[in-house]
């Protein structure tokens, strides 16, 4: 077979060849990621695409958590706060009950269980950054307020619903409960039971006072029941935000093993096709001006 | 038994053979890089012995003719794979900027709906915040010009093919003019002792150019070369050819019709005729489908949503999204109905602070659309297609490069002017002509010998 001298047309393909190989490594090591164009990797493209959507929710739900929790935790604080003055109006409402005091004392002691309630009230309508939080789903009106008509004197202006929030991909967590539920529940009513007391102690009738204690009594365990509510939801937030910042960790390094680069491996690469594309030009440079003419001596 | 002159006409003739020899050589050398350029061989034969009685003496040389060296196979080889390598290449261009729509560049899809998808997780936390409220339109918006951009950048790619198609064709009917014209000067120069040369160098040249646009098949007949495309259409029969026209289709796209008029537009194969129809008419439009069904249908599921729940003043939900009638154009045409952050429908009770439907807008891009797929899995679907029919197209086009490589080296081996061998050649002939031009001196001074013998002066 006859051997062809002119190696440019392989030469050339060599060349391109290698500059190519290092205009990839350039690219990786420049930018940082294997994968910059559907192409160059399609099922690590696609699986991109899940990564971006799942990161973006995994820090929004982080954002969520911590604005929930400012919320959940103000109600957690406000119920303490209900069931400390609670056991006041309890230990207020035993002394009543104990027969010992004349008419002014009770009076006194009436007042200082209007107070009590009066606390309570205004821990009912607790509002974080302008949003009722124990108005069920009514967020913008305080949820209780003076009603002369009403038997407790006051009246409930939210509704009996709850707001969840998206902490997680299907997790929802609910953020509170209603003050129809809390305060003014049928069977413990807190509101009703201090009016109670308050009207007992102002009539002075010994056994009133001791029954309308009893009750009032009664829905301290029910409160702290409802305290325990939120302390789940704060424990359960703050749970979620670990698990999510672990969730983060494991995107990003999936991420990085999809479409980033071991930068060792990208400077490795880039030297290697530096050497490879330095090898072709050198071998070019040398092969190519042989020709046959460079021995023959001029004619004379 | 032949006298001095007959050794002055062998000298004569190897002069003139030599001459003829350097002369090619001489042009071999200056074509040594002519695109379709075949080298030149010169023939030599040796003349008639002459008989003198049992005396046989040589009679010179003759130069047979100039032959240029070619394979037919080799050419017909690359020929192929030069249409399919071009119908690669043609496709791998035109998905390179459809790539780039699909690329994570902050405005594409994969962006806006994490985008739009985060605002409704934080509405979620702050029913009640206005500006919350407003994010979620805007995100919407975002949303919706990422699926406008993506389908008009589809159609532009789309556009840009169907211009190729126009343009190839033109030039498919010019190059179709000049083969038929060579090939009537071939057969009226093309005796059975002269091959083509320079005429063939030329067509060989013009059918692998026509070969780079489009796919052909060539058979030899009494006319001459006949050219057709893949299915048979004729380009080119011997030297009459035939002209491909354009026509607007009922689709607004550009149809090839064959000389008679008939659509041959879906049997044309190879080239960048064959790439542009096939990205045209069978790769983007499979885009477009993915993508206005998912534009359509997560509009659909969204609008339901939004319709179950209540905005901010308490009334019901009204439709998010707007997209036409109808899932073509869906993504090109989709955009949010919505004016104002307030008509976002996530109270499920009607009170402004409840976020009960927001679960509900939430699920509608978490869960799985009438296609069984979530907006999510369709979207990164259609990713890896576009991703692997680029990658795919380029590997084709790569793989087909390594091969023409070595066959073009093989041709080259074959036809290819070799400087070194023509240098090599040039001494040679330089050398035989040398030689004969000592044959002619010498037999001149032997005439004057010859003719000193009978005479007493000198000539």
């Amino acid at each position: 077979m006859r051997v062809f001298s002119n190696m440019v047309p392989d030469i050339l393909a060599d060349m391109q060849q290698t500059q190519s190989a290092l205009n990839v490594a350039l690219q990786q090591v420049s930018t940082g990621k294997s994968v910059s164009i559907p192409s160059d990797n399609p099922s690590a493209s696609a699986d991109m695409v899940q990564n971006t959507i799942e990161s973006a929710n995994v820090d929004q739900y982080t954002q969520n958590i911590s604005s929930v929790l400012a919320t959940v935790e103000s109600a957690n604080s406000a119920l303490s706060s209900v069931v400390t003055s609670v056991t006041q109006a309890v230990s207020l409402g035993t002394e009543g009950a104990n027969g010992t005091n004349n008419s002014t004392s009770l009076a006194t002691l009436a007042t200082q269980v209007q107070g009590i309630l009066s606390d309570v009230i205004s821990d009912a309508n607790t509002a974080v950054s302008g949003t009722y939080i124990f108005g069920g789903t009514v967020t913008d009106t305080a949820p209780y307020t003076a009603d002369s008509s009403s038997s407790t004197g006051y009246t409930y202006n939210g509704n009996n619903d709850s707001n969840s929030v998206a902490i997680g991909d299907n997790l929802n967590v609910q953020v509170n409960l209603p003050g129809s539920q809390i305060f003014s529940n049928s069977t413990n009513n807190v509101i009703g039971a201090l009016s109670s007391l308050v009207t007992a102690l102002q009539s002075g009738n010994s056994s009133q006072i001791e029954s309308a204690t009893t009750t009032v009594n009664s829905t301290i365990n029910y409160l702290s029941q409802q305290e325990g509510f939120y302390s789940n939801a704060e424990n359960q937030l703050n749970s979620q935000e670990t698990y999510l910042k672990q969730d983060t960790v494991t995107l990003t390094t999936q991420a990085t093993n999809l479409v980033g680069i071991d930068e060792a491996t990208a400077a490795t690469n880039l030297s290697e096709a530096e050497t490879a594309n330095s090898a072709a030009l050198a071998a070019a440079a040398k092969v190519l001006p042989d020709s046959l003419l460079n021995y023959l001596s001029t004619p004379s | 038994m032949g006298g001095l002159n007959t050794s002055l006409l062998i000298g004569m003739q190897a002069l003139e053979a030599n001459q003829a020899a350097l002369n090619t050589t001489s042009n071999n050398i200056a074509n040594s890089n002519t695109a379709g350029y075949t080298r030149e061989v010169a023939n030599f034969s040796e003349n008639e012995e002459n008989l003198d009685g049992d005396q046989v003496s040589g009679g010179g040389v003759t130069l047979e003719g100039i032959q240029s060296i070619r394979d037919e196979l080799l050419n017909l080889q690359i020929q192929q794979q030069t249409s399919q390598q071009s119908s690669a290449d043609t496709i791998s261009s035109g998905l390179s900027s459809v790539e780039e729509l699909f690329s994570s560049n902050g405005e594409d899809i994969a962006t806006t709906l994490s985008a739009f998808s985060s605002s409704l997780s934080a509405l979620s936390a702050s029913p009640s915040s206005s500006s919350a409220q407003e994010a979620v339109v805007t995100a919407g918006q975002n949303l919706a010009q990422s699926f406008n951009t993506t389908a008009n950048g589809l159609t532009t790619a789309q556009s840009a093919a169907d211009q190729q198609v126009t343009q190839t064709v033109t030039s498919i009917n010019s190059i179709t003019q000049q083969i038929a014209q060579l090939n009537s000067q071939l057969s009226s120069t093309n005796t059975s002792e002269t091959n083509g040369g320079t005429l063939e160098d030329q067509r060989d040249e013009l059918v692998q150019q026509l070969s780079s646009l489009t796919g052909i098949s060539i058979t030899q007949s009494s006319d001459g070369e006949v050219i057709t495309t893949g299915n048979g259409t004729p380009l080119v029969m011997g030297g009459q050819s035939y002209s491909l026209q354009t026509t607007t289709g009922s689709n607004g796209f550009q149809q090839v019709l064959d000389s008679n008029g008939n659509n041959i537009t879906s049997d044309i194969s190879g080239g960048t005729l064959g790439g542009a129809i096939q990205l045209r008419d069978t790769i983007i439009p499979g885009f477009q489908t993915s993508l206005d069904d998912l534009a359509s249908q997560l509009a659909a599921k969204f609008n339901t949503a939004q319709e179950a729940g209540y905005d901010s003043t308490g009334s019901a939900g009204q439709a998010f999204f707007s997209v036409p009638t109808g899932t073509t154009g869906a993504a090109a045409g989709i955009s949010v109905a919505l004016t104002s952050g307030s008509q976002v429908a996530y109270s499920s009770d009607g009170t402004s602070g409840s976020n009960g439907n927001v679960a509900n807008l939430t699920s509608a891009l978490t869960t799985a659309l009438s296609s069984g797929q979530t907006a999510t899995a369709a979207y990164s679907s259609l990713v890896y297609q576009v991703g692997s029919a680029s990658s795919n197209a380029t590997a084709q086009s790569s793989a087909l490069g390594t091969s023409l490589l070595q066959l073009t080296n093989q041709q080259s081996s074959v036809s290819g002017v070799d400087v070194d061998e023509e240098t090599t050649n040039l001494i040679r002939y330089q050398t035989a002509y040398e030689a004969a031009a000592r044959i002619v001196s010498t037999v001149q001074a032997l005439n004057t010998v010859t003719l000193d013998m009978g005479s007493g002066q000198s000539y």
